[in-house]
């Protein structure tokens, strides 16, 4: 097979050649595209491989902005990926291909049917399993596959979902063999993963191919998920306004990126199983302003680690009490608890018989060929012909990777069949197929050169009111190497938004509701379960009190090489003194003069645990950290301003020359995203819980900062305190304001009533504690029958200190030249605010108590 | 034989437990050989929820969650049961077990089919060929399947020490065969594992014996298993005590192990260290 040169396809700038044995998606031969690829030929042609890859640096940059990541489990057993910190849990980026996959209209047609036939009949399996079990009793489905199966839930047996449906959204993997037919290769039937992704992956395809996109008529999306969201309310038991929760297992499953964006995106609130409880058989959210009830759950949670009551008692993720909750149809899950049980490749074996005993119809797409192992027959046929076969696990019991029969030495065919002869019923074997190929660009662009990788299409479908809904798209996915079969995220392959094109231009979808399925104007934007607040009040820490150790680094570099002046010298005692609590310094216990040396190693440096020293790169890396964790509720324009952040971080420091300026340059940008960060807080935040949780947290971490910056920065000591008041001020961001009021007379009692009494300075303390006291008062548990609640009090005490007393009185020290009456007044202060910090965990965050098993024997 | 049963289970925690849902098994079935004639279930504090149902197994479940603060949680389930007594069957007339484990296979009747929620893997009891090996020997070729049981038993009873101590709530059942050592559950789960591994039907039975000299297994819950042996239907075996039950045992409840049939269990919520008491006494009445 030759390169392509030209023809009816791509031009001499591009380079493509196809696997021989293998359907190509876009090639129908060396050098001809297939017809319904010409359009995107053409493009490519016109922009060329430079213009492509160009366009693409805007789509991974769009990719790393958005965030979007899946998490790889565990150790990986191939050295390449070890080395890129993939151990335990590591987020990676989505790898996204810049060409499409496209599906022509008629083709996608069968896929469609095929699909809708497929959610049909294992939604009736399923009504079968957990009800009659016929299926079961007349042989049609072998009774061990069920009965053994982990996924087959027991308490669930006799449960009426709602509407008698178990599935309601399906997702399943089809691949193409040569001659051009598609086969089925797995469902998923528990919690569907992938269709965020494919949205996700739309998202920026469409950004950045926009005239490509248009000039294809490609179908959208949208419409599916807005109908996918109305059935789901539509299965709230009774509630008019459902309370709708996505349920995911936490940020360290592999797919949390696509949990917090499919909860923004559809307007659900993304929980954990400890965020819900049950009382009296409901179930009910945790949240500020008490418990919520719940009518519908998404779950993208296994159903085994529901409820630790009735399933698996090991799970520290269920709701306990949730199985009589749904049996009592008080609340519905979606997928039903027990969707699992059809969720293995065994079922293929029996579908084509069940297809026709249920619905009376053939598969319209086939499974590839499956046989159990189970029935005699087909074991003594598998075992005989174990090189073709790949051998799997019937389900959940035996976990084992796929093992490809061609690839057995002798002594490891003869350990399987050993295994398959002791536990049958455990094994399945399935033909291979091989998968057709698609054109895919490089990992570090193209160049005009194209590979072939195997592909495999995630297919999703969604129950309606009247049926099924087929996402006209899907979740691409491809091999990571050309001579390899096995699709994986998890081992490096990569994806494709995927175009299902339409014979003529689709109308923009519109996201307005037809007449008179309108929706009351509703203010309260959604209800914040207490761990989100949680994370919201030390996010706004977190960043205050980065701000501080920036602030102070920055005051350093211009004094650093006039050491022998007293004025530089006193400023940066100040500087030391306010970081070596903030960012752990080395030699803290000895106090001696901040050297460049220093500055540079708290900002570019490594945490060093040996040395207890925590640098901006730990704080920052802290930051990112918990606003990972609330993905779903701070916007992506925040969210890229901290993602922006924690880059500028990571990045490779300047050499040694430049060090110094490099430095001062990222500390100056610092300053700028965090006020980008503080302006989105402010101009575009609802006035929400949420919204008041983080300001809060700035307000308590600012008020320490400052008292801090007082306290160690300037010390007792009335000589030495004056000293620093010019870089205590800058620190501060202060001096222009007093400047612009008292000119160049630096004066002790006039810089603390700027710095602490002030209460028309956003800076001071007294600033803070007014706000503070206004947020207090409206926080849902702020209304006791008479006066005013503890944390009220707090605030209001700190509030009027700053209020009484007097700017002299603090500056004037006593006999021993100490400002006894500043220490004092600040000390108070701070056991205040630490109260306030205290109180306001233990009413609002305390949801977190263990739950334990209690059995006996 | 009437007897009556008391069976008390006290939770003593360090800290208050905020809420509880808990799920018990605790009202003994009537069916063939035995008649429940009354049950009380008394919980303190008062549960706000409450529900009483059949399980998967036809076995009466209870469900109640207490949403008070408490220290102390008590169940007390009492009952009266009408036991028949009776010899046991002709064990050597019993069908020869190879026959019942190919009657399992073909599965043609109702009675069979529900056999076959008996004979393979559940949480605590495995299907193995190291448990086949191990019950190899009761079952020599042609045996009637009731004696080869009852060999089985005497063996349990013979090579293994009843000791408390031995085992936990959750030491897996291979690990018994090789401790050799448990309490009336490990035995149970022990007998289970080999009979289903030999690819014969068996289930466990959890319930009350009425206390004697020469028996343990009384002064708690106890439990033992019956096997399906085909026109004989269900015939249970009580491995600890080395005997087949005929009028001293009371059955509460059957699954496929413990782990269906768990006199009570529950998740709290808080409660630091727990202590838990069981009681159970049985009586002859009249």
């Amino acid at each position: 097979m030759t390169a392509i040169e030209a023809g009816e396809g791509l031009n001499s700038a591009w380079r493509y050649t196809p696997r021989a044995g293998f359907h190509d998606e876009m090639f129908a031969e060396p050098g001809k595209t297939r017809a319904h690829w010409r359009a995107l030929a053409a493009v490519m042609n016109g922009l060329g491989p430079a213009g492509l890859d160009e366009r693409w640096t805007e789509g991974r940059r769009l990719l790393h902005d958005h965030g979007v990541t899946y998490n790889v489990y565990g150790e990986q057993a191939d050295g390449e990926r070890a080395g890129e910190g993939g151990a335990g849990g590591a987020s990676r980026p989505w790898p996204l291909d810049p060409l499409p996959f496209l599906i022509e209209p008629a083709e996608w047609a069968g896929i469609e049917a095929a699909i809708v036939q497929r959610a049909t009949l294992l939604d009736r399996v399923l009504a079968d399993i957990y009800g009659p079990q016929t299926l079961l009793r007349s042989g049609k489905l072998p009774p061990e596959l069920v009965l053994e199966h982990p996924g087959f839930l027991r308490p669930l047996w006799g449960a009426q979902p709602p509407g008698g449906r178990w599935l309601h959204s399906y997702s399943v993997d089809i691949a193409r063999a040569p001659g051009g037919k598609w086969w089925v290769l797995s469902d998923r039937t528990q919690a569907p993963s992938g269709a965020g992704y494919a949205l996700e992956n739309r998202l920026v395809s469409l950004r950045v191919l926009p005239d490509v996109f248009r000039g294809c008529n490609v179908r959208r999306l949208a419409g599916y998920f807005h109908g996918w969201r109305d059935a789901l309310r539509r299965l709230a038991p009774k509630a008019e306004n459902p309370r709708i929760v996505l349920l995911t297992p936490g940020p360290l499953n592999e797919t949390w990126f696509e949990h917090a964006f499919l909860a923004r995106y559809l307007g659900f609130t993304l929980v954990e199983g400890g965020d819900l409880t049950v009382r009296n058989n409901r179930v009910f959210l945790k949240t500020l302003g008490g418990l919520l009830p719940v009518d519908v759950i998404v779950r993208r949670q296994d159903d085994t680690f529901c409820d630790p009551l009735e399933l698996r008692p090991d799970s520290m993720l269920g709701v306990a009490g949730l199985v009589e909750a749904v049996r009592a149809g008080n609340v519905a899950v979606a997928n039903a608890l027990g969707s699992g049980v059809v969720e293995s490749s065994a079922y293929s074996a029996f579908l084509p018989v069940l297809s026709r005993h249920i619905l009376g119809e053939e598969l319209k797409m086939p499974n590839i060929a499956t046989w159990w192992c189970g029935h005699t027959a087909a074991r003594e046929w598998v075992l005989a012909n174990l090189k073709n076969l790949v051998i799997k696990p019937a389900s959940p019991a035996v976990m084992f990777e796929p093992v490809f029969g061609a690839k057995l030495t002798a002594s490891g065919r003869a350990e399987l069949v050993g295994k398959v002869r002791a536990n049958p019923g455990a094994y399945v074997a399935q033909e291979q197929v091989a998968l057709s190929t698609i054109p895919v660009v490089g990992k570090a662009g193209s160049g005009g050169k194209l590979e072939p990788r195997h592909l495999v299409l995630r297919v999703f479908a969604a129950a309606t009111g009247e049926g099924w809904a087929v996402m006209p798209g899907g979740l691409t996915r491809f091999t990571s190497g050309a001579d390899s079969l096995v699709v994986s995220m998890q081992r490096g392959g990569g994806s494709k938004d995927t175009w299902v094109l339409a014979d003529k231009p689709e109308p923009a979808f519109s996201l307005l509701r037809p007449a008179g399925a309108g929706l009351e104007v509703n203010r309260a934007t959604f209800d914040l379960p207490s761990r989100v607040a949680d994370n919201l009040y030390w996010l706004g820490r977190y960043v205050e009190r980065f701000e501080m150790q920036v602030r102070a680094l920055r005051a350093a570099p211009p004094r650093l090489y006039q050491d022998a002046d007293p004025a530089s010298r006193a400023a940066l005692n100040v500087c030391q003194r306010v970081l070596s609590k903030a960012v752990h310094l080395e030699n803290e216990t000895q106090p001696s003069m901040l050297t460049e040396k220093d500055v540079v190693e708290l900002v570019a440096g490594e945490d060093d645990a040996a040395k207890q020293r925590i640098g901006l790169r730990g704080s920052v890396r802290e930051i990112h950290r918990i606003a990972w964790l609330l993905r779903d509720v701070i916007s992506t324009d925040s969210w890229r301003v901290l993602k922006q952040l924690e880059q500028q971080f990571s990045a490779t420091p300047a050499p040694d020359a430049l060090l110094m300026n490099w430095t001062q340059d990222l500390l100056d940008r610092s300053v700028l995203s965090l006020a980008a960060f503080s302006g989105l807080a402010t101009e575009n935040m609802t006035r929400g819980h949420g919204w008041r949780f983080l300001d809060m947290g700035r307000r308590i971490e600012r008020a320490v900062q400052t008292i801090q910056l007082i306290r160690r920065g300037l010390g007792f000591d009335a000589r030495e305190a004056e000293l620093g008041l010019p870089t205590a001020l800058e620190i501060a961001d202060c001096s222009l304001t007093y400047r612009a009021r008292y000119r160049n007379t630096m004066q002790a009692d006039l810089a603390f009533d700027l710095l602490l009494l002030d209460e028309g300075n956003p800076r001071s303390a007294a600033w803070q504690f007014a706000k503070l006291f206004e947020h207090v008062e409206q926080l849902p548990e702020s209304h006791p029958p008479a006066g005013h609640s503890r944390e009220a009090k707090v605030a209001l005490r700190m509030l009027t200190a700053t209020q009484l007393v007097e700017a002299g009185e603090l500056a004037r020290a006593d006999e021993n030249k100490r400002l006894a009456r500043l220490d004092e007044f600040t000390f108070q202060l701070l056991m205040d605010v630490t109260t306030l910090s205290d109180t306001l965990t233990r009413v609002y965050f305390t949801h977190a108590t263990q739950s334990r098993q209690i059995s006996s024997r | 034989m009437i007897y009556e049963t008391e069976h008390a289970t006290t939770y003593l925690y360090s800290g208050p437990v905020s809420i509880c849902h808990t799920e018990v098994h605790l009202t003994p079935r009537s069916g063939p050989g035995q008649k429940l004639l009354s049950h009380s279930l008394e919980i303190r504090p008062e549960p706000a929820y409450s529900v009483t149902r059949e399980d998967y197994f036809g076995n009466e479940i209870t469900c109640f969650s207490i949403q008070e603060s408490h220290e102390t949680l008590t169940v007390i389930s009492k009952s009266e049961v009408e036991v028949l007594v009776e010899e046991p069957p002709a064990l050597e007339l019993t069908p020869g077990w190879e026959e019942v484990r190919d009657e399992i296979r073909g599965r043609t009747t109702e009675e069979l089919f529900e056999a076959a929620e008996f004979t393979g893997r559940s949480p605590m009891v495995r299907v193995t060929p190291e448990f086949a090996r191990w019950a190899g020997p009761s079952f020599a070729a042609g045996k009637p399947i009731a004696e080869a049981c009852m060999d089985l038993t005497h063996r349990i009873f013979k090579d293994f020490r009843y000791d408390p101590r031995a085992t936990t709530i959750s030491t897996p059942v291979e690990e018994v065969l090789k401790i050799r050592g448990g309490v009336c559950q490990d035995f149970a789960h022990l007998m289970i594992s080999g009979l289903r591994s030999m690819g014969l039907a068996a289930r466990y039975v959890s319930g009350y014996l009425k206390s004697g000299e020469k028996t343990r297994g009384a002064e708690a819950s106890h439990a033992w298993c019956a096997v399906y042996c085909g026109e004989f239907g269900w015939l249970e075996f009580d491995p600890t005590n080395d005997l087949m039950p005929g009028g001293e045992h009371v059955t509460v409840a059957y699954g496929r192990d413990y782990s269906d049939v768990t006199p009570v269990k529950g998740v709290a919520i808080g409660g630091g260290e727990q202590l838990i008491h069981v009681s159970v006494g049985v009586g002859v009445r009249g």
